[in-house]
């Protein structure tokens, strides 16, 4: 039995902005489910008493000097790979409706 | 020395060579570009090749070399040096696609902290390696483009996600190349096509510019056809990087000279048991059990130790990377690079979506805060072994290199194959795989993990053990 259906694989597929072919919903769902599957043999292990550990380097507050930040584009070099440029900005896709 | 066969030198031949004006850099850059043109059509090793590029260098590093004298070998620790990055690196002004279509038109406006390093110590870049699409495999067969064969054996593949890099190296397309390691994209490769590679503890090389996979474990490092090669490339791609703020802080070891300074007199290697417990193909096990020995008579001592099953670090490799998978590759959205999300490869699609789920309300806490939990548990237990031994001894990966179809066999093949590398990535510390024999004519892989930044004892052991035995200097009948 798949534990994600059909309905949960669509709307991951929204939150994950990732328009799916005809039948993909399918065959993702029973890939995840399997997966998920697999990795509940972390349920075996007792962590009730166990921190997280996000990231191995235990470098807190790194920040950058003013004077280190050498790596800024221009305008041309940030625009180059743009898909759509008008009046040197990118154009995205509307995101309120304004009509 | 013939012309036509420069490029079957190691880096430490080649320097040798130049500085003693035995051939000129143009003549090095050549020879390898001749073995790109006849070999590349057949193995599909790359994306873009940068010929143009590479002849001009080559060329202004001769006449460098005319005004400068010799000092300029320690001025530029890889002058003249012929190599090729793998595709997640950003190349300035040149194709990097990660091997995905969704960035089949991205030509980088600047260098990765890597690349940029590399250059500047005299290497010169002869083009872009296939890998398997955001490093997401570990075949090269889930490139959108196409998949890379094992120069070894054409019917087999390369290993990933830095197959590729690995193929150009054992091809003698190059004197070294690039990879990046998350889950055993480096190492497994290399132990599937006979080449050194090298995982560096987590933050000891920048990511900064090296197409994110998962942020928390991507370690990029070189692969080279010995592990001295490896070291002198380690040592340019170090270093503390303002822009990496993971990056390790600490200053970099010479790791040439403790390396060749190392001595296995009295050295504990731990033989961890549920490594070797897993179903390892006996040919495999033989060889790593044999190289054992060979670490014995050089006056290790080998110690069996407990480290937590890798089937766990499995799991969490697979939660922490799909979450972290979908996180970075939410930038990817046509609009300021790239194509838009619908160019997405199935492979993307799939781990961007658990990503999603592991991280959505309702599931973090049992998928995503579990893995990090168990994180712990998994370097506590490196930890541990370390308070009894000096260094760790394992396979690379629990066969040789498989069928091309491989990637077909799991919807989980590479977790599952690298499971003997995910534990040390999940916990940052360096690993470093070498080729140790043969079965059925394909090499077989054995890594040594060390402590957290000791690459130094790593390499010194890896080394020691190449000074004893041929199995590097073994090349297939291309």
């Amino acid at each position: 039995m798949s534990t994600i259906t059909k309905e949960d694989l669509n709307h991951i597929a929204k939150l994950s902005n990732l328009p799916l072919r005809d039948g993909e919903d399918e065959v993702f769902s029973q890939l995840l489910s399997d997966t998920i599957s697999y990795v509940k043999v972390l349920e075996e292990l007792d962590t009730s008493n166990v921190n997280e550990t996000y990231q191995v380097t235990g470098l807190v507050n790194v920040y950058q000097k003013e004077d280190e930040n050498v790596a800024t584009l221009s305008q041309e070099d940030a625009l180059k790979n743009a898909n759509s440029v008008e009046k040197g900005l990118m154009v995205t896709k509307g995101v309120f409706d304004r009509s | 020395m013939n012309t036509l066969e420069l490029n079957k030198l190691t880096i430490v031949e080649a320097l040798a060579g130049l500085k003693a004006k035995e051939f000129s850099v143009l003549e090095l850059v050549n020879s390898c570009l001749l073995q790109i043109e006849k070999l590349d059509p057949q193995f599909k090793v790359l994306i873009t090749i940068t010929k143009d590029l590479a002849l001009q260098k080559a060329k202004e590093l001769d006449n460098e070399f005319a005004t400068k004298g010799e000092s300029i070998f320690d001025e530029k620790p890889l002058f003249g040096i012929p190599y090729i990055a793998k595709d997640n690196y950003s190349t300035k002004d040149i194709l990097t696609t990660a091997s995905s279509k969704i960035l089949d038109n991205y030509y980088p406006p600047f260098d990765a902290t890597a690349i940029k390093k590399l250059n500047d110590s005299g290497a010169i870049l002869l083009g872009k390696a296939n890998m398997d699409a955001f490093a997401h495999g570990s075949s090269t067969e889930t490139s959108d483009f196409f998949t890379t064969k094992n120069p070894w054996n054409i019917k087999k593949v390369p290993g990933g996600s830095s197959g590729g890099s690995a193929a150009a190296v054992i091809a003698d397309m190059c004197l070294f190349a690039t990879g990046s390691e998350t889950g055993g994209s480096t190492r497994g490769p290399a132990s599937w096509c006979g080449v050194t590679g090298i995982k560096p503890t987590y933050g000891r090389i920048s990511r900064y510019g090296i197409v994110a996979m998962a942020s928390s474990t991507d370690s990029p490092g070189p692969l080279a056809k010995t592990v001295e090669d490896a070291a002198l490339v380690l040592k340019v791609m170090s270093g503390k990087d303002p822009l990496d703020a993971t990056s390790n802080p600490i200053d970099v070891p010479d790791f040439i000279t403790e390396m060749r300074y190392y001595s296995l007199k009295g050295v504990k290697i731990g033989k961890p048991k549920s490594y070797f417990n897993i179903d390892l193909e006996p040919e495999t096990k033989q060889k790593v059990e044999e190289a054992i020995e060979v670490f014995k008579e050089l006056g290790a001592e080998i110690v069996e130790i407990d480290l937590l099953d890798p089937k766990y670090a499995i799991a969490v490799y697979t939660i922490l990377q799909r979450s972290e998978v979908s996180s970075n590759l939410a930038r990817l959205t046509g609009v300021r690079y790239g194509n838009t999300r619908d160019t997405f490869g199935f492979e993307a699609k799939k781990r961007i979506m658990l990503g999603t789920y592991a991280l959505s309300s309702g599931y973090y806490d049992a998928y995503y805060s579990k893995a990090q939990k168990v994180r712990t548990l998994i370097i506590e237990s490196f930890t541990k072994a370390f308070e009894q031994v000096d260094l760790i001894i394992a396979p690379s990966m629990p066969c040789v290199a498989m069928d091309l179809g491989a990637n077909e066999s799991s919807s989980m093949f590479g977790e599952l194959i690298d499971m003997l590398n995910e534990p040390s990535c999940i916990s940052g510390n360096p690993g470093v795989s070498i080729p140790c024999g043969f079965s059925k004519g394909l090499p077989v892989g054995v890594q040594i993990i060390g402590e957290m930044n000791d690459e130094s004892s790593v390499l010194g052991a890896l080394h020691k053990f190449q000074e004893v035995t041929d199995f590097h200097k073994q090349r297939p009948e291309l």
